[in-house]
């Protein structure tokens, strides 16, 4: 594992250099061992007639002992003493190198009777020489005899010898060539083999230190398709291959998160852009059912205007204020019902309406108002809390018949601030709150003096500005017991509040 | 998957080349042969270098030097040339060799040799034939004297033989020619004729040994039936100066007119030549053969009743003999002057034993 987790540390060009300069090596080594046993062979072939070689010079030593002698002998010239001389010691010099022991081989024995009967024959040639110089021609005749048997015997001991010896070196020699030839086929072999291990070993080697890049290609490929749901690959080794391969995955990774943020920030833009829209849409309705309900508002402000000023000549005051507020209520609708309001405005117009109504029906409406001050500043939209009066009036309180109560409550609830409209009227059924809920309740003809704007529209237009689905709940104990609608905001103070703190 | 398993395929082949290689170094090139060093250097000289009974003296003779760590080289065999016992002894003697075992006789030329040996430090064993008067240090033989009679008991076993048969044969013929009694009385006297024995010796050696067994022989007969016993002993002379003439001797004796009854062979050749003439002149039956040696041509002879008899000498103990003798020269200075090797009677009733064993010797040397 460690050899492994270091081969997999080292750099592509180095695992590929090593995988070279592995095989060569490879090939190098063997290629040293065979030409050295190529050399050991041919050495070995040089040295098989050594023996014949030597034996021939001995031979040629013991000829030339043997002339000088005879040379002597019959010229007497101290030249041809020294060459004896010479001779002689060149003879013992190569009788050293003769074999001695007595061995199980015939052909040191046969050296070993040779040196000894050479040391016997130089001991007779040297009594010759002394009795040829001491001229005792009798004993010198007699040495020269004994010695030329002793030289004749040598030498055909020599000559065997080197037959025998010329014989098994021939023996010895073919053995050599055949083993020789032995030795080139398994050298012709090795060296296939070699080659082949090479090529396996550089196919093996290189195929598994690019293996990682194959993938990563195959990986890029389908990434260039447009496939970034391909499987991450696994980081093997720490080489080039490594790296590229771990960047290809964070980037394929970083793709996918991109294309991830691109496509959420893409919904939110769509969404909020439909949002816009429908909103516009419901504005334009309600405007259109305003329009469908008054004729000609700015007429309509005139005249009254006209009458409430009469009225203040003529000196009706309560005549002046009502025409006044009418013509302030039809205004706040015209101007306002487009438009981002507070919360102190829609109560007010609610306050108006609600003067108007007392005054058209003889004042049996109890209108009561409990407000945090401190939330009136908060923002909401326009033409809500008029037709939420309108409809307890009309369907609550009308019904009923007896003194009406109308209960304004804003206050806050933990980070909201809930606006209650609550009356004393007949009440609603569970199934009538579902269905006014899901704006399934369609009234039967509008009842007059409604402006038009309908429940539904007044919880679609909530919905919007809230962006919250839990925009208002109507709560009601029964028949006979009246109804609660709540309506919830965000607190705009709060966070105007904060920022301002923030600032 | 495919490329792991051809790899380690290949690494295993290469290992196994390289093994093989470094084997092949380790084998070595040439086998050596294993260069044993040896304390003594004898050196056996014979005449005769061919004949299995030398061969077997010889064979003897190695089994018991390598024994005693010494080794005997057969001089002469690996000369090309052929030397006489004579220059044998001189290259011996010049070796400075550490015994010589030489097969002599009485020639006063190789006294000389023997003395020169003797004098350079050189133990010499005569064998088989000796030199009475050298410097020898032991002589091994075979005990011609007791050679002689066993000879002589043969040759009367022979007659024995011949004369109940020839009885039979009397007897046969006296059923049928019943009333001529005149004529068988003749027969009788005819009986009487005197058997020749022949003892077939070497021309030129004035051995001892040969005088020996024949006084030996001669004076078995003579216990037998007297000095008046009706059996011509004769010597015969062949004349085995050159390598051939062993052969023509013998040929030129069936040449004569009359034969021998019995031919007594003192050598393994004889015995051979003998035997060859027997059977190409068709005298097998009217010629017994006594011979000498245990060679396989002998044996069979022994085995198709061509050859009466013939005594086995033990050639490996005398082998072994000469080396003891040496051996025992060299540790104390002197051995026993005389050596004799057993010898045993091969006859019909007992060839088949030999037979046996020469074809396991045969087996065994195979």
């Amino acid at each position: 594992m460690k050899l492994r987790s270091k081969l997999s540390s080292l750099s592509l060009q180095v695992k590929i250099s090593s995988i070279y300069i592995l095989t060569n090596l490879l090939v190098m080594g063997v290629n040293i061992v065979l030409m050295l046993g190529i050399n050991n062979i041919s050495n070995r072939l040089d040295m098989v007639y050594q023996d014949n070689l030597h034996l021939n010079e001995l031979s040629d030593s013991l000829t030339a002992v043997q002339d000088n002698m005879t040379d002597y002998l019959s010229s007497k010239t101290s030249d041809s003493l020294e060459d004896y001389y010479r001779s002689e010691q060149d003879y013992r010099r190569m009788l050293e190198d003769l074999n001695e022991e007595i061995t199980g081989l015939s052909f040191d024995r046969m050296e070993r009777n040779i040196r000894y009967m050479s040391e016997d024959y130089l001991e007779e040639v040297n009594y010759t020489i002394e009795a040829k110089r001491g001229r005792n021609v009798e004993k010198y005749r007699v040495h020269y005899e004994e010695a030329a048997q002793m030289y004749e015997y040598i030498n055909t001991y020599i000559a065997n010898l080197n037959t025998e010896k010329f014989r098994t070196n021939s023996e010895q020699y073919n053995l050599l060539l055949q083993k020789f030839r032995l030795f080139e086929g398994a050298a012709m072999l090795s060296m296939v083999l070699v080659m082949a291990s090479n090529v396996c070993i550089i196919i093996s080697l290189v195929g598994a230190s690019l293996r990682p890049l194959k993938k990563l290609a195959g990986s890029a490929d389908e990434v260039a398709k447009g496939n970034f749901g391909v499987e991450l690959l696994p980081v093997e080794s720490k080489d080039e291959i490594g790296v590229v391969t771990g960047a290809f995955n964070s980037m394929v990774v970083s793709i996918g998160k991109y294309i991830e943020r691109l496509r959420e920030s893409m919904e939110a833009e769509r969404a909020l852009k439909e949002r816009e829209l429908m909103m516009e849409a419901h504005l334009k309705d309600a405007r259109l059912k305003y329009l469908q309900a008054q004729i000609n508002p700015h007429f309509l402000f005139n005249t009254l205007n006209a009458g409430a000023q009469l009225a203040m000549m003529e000196g009706a005051d309560r005549t002046y204020e009502y025409v006044q507020k009418v013509a302030q209520f039809y205004r706040y609708n015209m101007k306002k019902s487009e438009e981002t309001v507070t919360i102190a405005d829609e109560i007010e117009m609610v306050d108006y309406y609600v003067y108007i109504l007392n005054v058209r029906f003889g004042g049996d409406i109890h209108y009561e108002k409990k407000i945090d001050p401190a939330l009136l500043t908060v923002e909401m939209p326009g033409m809500i809390l008029q037709p939420i009066v309108e409809n307890c009036i009309n369907h609550g309180i009308r019904e009923m018949g007896s003194e009406g109560r109308i209960c304004l409550s804003v206050y806050r609830v933990e980070h909201a601030v809930c606006i209650s409209v609550k009356d004393n009227g007949v009440g609603m059924s569970r199934e009538t709150i579902d269905q006014v809920m899901r704006g399934a309740y369609r009234e039967e003809g509008k009842a007059a003096g409604s402006n038009g704007i309908g429940m539904d529209n007044v919880i679609s237009r909530m919905k919007l500005f809230t962006k919250n689905e839990e925009v208002m709940a109507i709560f009601s104990e029964g028949e006979g017991m009246g109804t609660e609608v709540f309506l919830y905001l965000e607190d705009g103070t709060e966070e105007k509040q904060e920022q301002t703190d923030d600032v | 998957m495919w490329t792991t398993l051809l790899t380690a395929l290949c690494v295993i082949l290469t290992v196994a080349m390289a093994v093989y290689v470094i084997w092949f170094y380790q084998s070595g090139l040439v086998e050596e042969t294993e260069r044993e060093v040896y304390d003594k250097y004898y050196v056996l000289i014979t005449e005769d270098s061919k004949s299995a009974f030398w061969q077997s003296v010889y064979e003897g003779a190695c089994e018991r030097a390598l024994e005693e760590n010494a080794y005997v080289d057969w001089l002469g065999e690996q000369f090309f040339e052929k030397y006489s016992v004579e220059e044998l002894m001189r290259i011996a003697t010049a070796s400075a060799v550490d015994g010589i075992i030489v097969t002599a006789n009485e020639n006063e030329g190789l006294t000389e040799l023997i003395d020169q040996a003797a004098a350079a430090g050189i133990p010499v064993v005569t064998l088989y034939g000796d030199n009475t008067k050298s410097a020898r240090c032991s002589f091994v033989g075979v005990g011609s004297y007791n050679l002689g009679r066993e000879y002589g008991r043969q040759v009367l076993a022979i007659i024995s033989d011949r004369r109940q048969e020839a009885a039979k044969v009397q007897e046969a013929q006296d059923a049928v020619l019943e009333g001529r009694a005149a004529a068988g009385a003749a027969g009788r006297d005819g009986s009487a004729q005197p058997v020749r024995v022949a003892v077939l010796v070497n021309a030129y050696a004035q051995d001892m040994d040969q005088n020996i067994l024949c006084s030996g022989i001669q004076e078995t007969i003579e216990q037998e039936f007297g000095a008046e016993s009706g059996i011509e002993l004769s010597l015969l002379s062949v004349d085995d100066t050159n390598a051939f003439s062993v052969e023509e001797s013998i040929r030129d004796i069936f040449m004569e007119q009359e034969t021998p009854d019995i031919i007594i062979c003192l050598n393994e050749l004889t015995t051979t030549c003998v035997y060859q003439a027997v059977v190409d002149y068709n005298k097998v039956g009217e010629v017994s053969i006594l011979g000498y040696y245990d060679s396989d041509t002998i044996i069979n002879a022994i085995d198709r009743n061509v050859i009466y008899a013939t005594v086995a000498i033990d050639t490996r103990q005398m082998g072994a003999f000469c080396i003891d003798a040496l051996q025992e020269y060299h540790e104390l200075g002197y051995t026993s002057q005389y050596f004799t090797a057993d010898v045993r009677l091969i006859r019909k009733e007992n060839v088949t034993e030999y037979l046996q064993k020469g074809e396991g010797d045969d087996e065994t040397a195979q």
